[in-house]
């Protein structure tokens, strides 16, 4: 796996070197602090005011949106996930009435989503349009033949053209990838307190 | 490859080359994670797009996995400590 992970540390020295390996991740790139503190602060809040049930739904909208956050507002991506997010808190607000479909996010493709019935439980009782409701993004001519579910995977895919697909679909795997790693490390750190 | 075809049917203001593409496609190749076990030798783009969606949805897997326990840690122990000097540390 591509995770960085710690060895669990010795019962004497229980916080440093956790402590140490997620300080000297975060100071890797330039991005990784701006990472962990849209998602700490996120997280602190989460803390005190979410009932545990949704807890786990609520952080997971927060590591997704504080990735986006995070990231430049010149990623399609970026754009598209927080528009996603700005739309649930609408339709949260006014109910079922609000239905008005955004070209943001009548064009995003469906929030991600994973075959495990665990998590396809937790987005579906999110309220979230299921995929049926939704249009599916229209097949582009002269795609190459698994670019649709690229499409599907990488928010903000299904208007963009084949090049700018794979530009965004890089950023959006490595600002993926730092938003696993920045999880991986806090699961590690806390756990050791 | 298909993209000469496609090429043809190009109507925006840029030309996108194949080439471009295929620089593209293995930027792509070296983020996934076994570009370090290969020699990196270049992979069939419908190749690189499958393992891309493979490691993007794997990557959300994980996402929802550790948002999971991360919930469970936040029920069960008190953070703000921790939180408030790994803030600290970080933006000093």
């Amino acid at each position: 796996m591509d995770i960085k992970s710690t060895p669990p540390p010795p019962p004497h020295q229980i916080t440093n070197p956790s402590r140490r390996a997620f300080l000297a991740w975060a100071a890797a790139s330039p991005s990784k602090p701006m990472l962990a503190f849209h998602f700490l602060r996120s997280l602190s809040r989460i803390q005190g005011v979410t009932p545990v049930r949704r807890r786990t739904r609520t952080i997971r909208r927060a590591a997704y949106s504080s990735m986006a956050r995070a990231a430049s507002p010149r990623r399609a991506w970026s754009r598209a996930l927080l528009g996603q997010a700005r739309a649930r808190r609408s339709r949260t607000l006014t109910g079922r009435a609000l239905l008005l479909r955004r070209r943001v996010t009548a064009a995003a493709p469906a929030p991600p989503s994973s075959p495990a019935a665990r998590s396809a439980r937790i987005i579906a009782a999110g309220g979230e349009t299921s995929a049926a409701a939704r249009p599916l993004p229209p097949r582009q001519v002269g795609d190459p033949p698994r670019a649709d579910a690229l499409r599907r995977l990488v928010p903000g895919g299904a208007g963009m053209e084949y090049c700018s697909l794979l530009e965004e679909t890089a950023d959006y795997l490595r600002s993926l990838r730092a938003q696993v790693q920045l999880m991986q490390g806090l699961v590690d750190l806390f756990s050791c307190q | 490859m298909s993209s000469r075809r496609s090429r043809s049917r190009q109507s925006g203001s840029s030309r996108i080359t194949d080439e471009q593409i295929s620089d593209l496609v293995s930027k792509l190749q070296d983020l996934l994670p076994e570009a370090r076990l290969r020699n990196n030798d270049r992979m069939p783009s419908s190749r690189v797009l499958q393992e891309t969606c493979n490691y993007i949805r794997s990557l959300h897997r994980e996402v929802d996995d550790l948002s999971e326990r991360l919930s469970e840690l936040l029920a069960t122990s008190d953070m703000s400590s921790a939180q408030a000097a790994i803030i600290r540390s970080l933006l000093m």
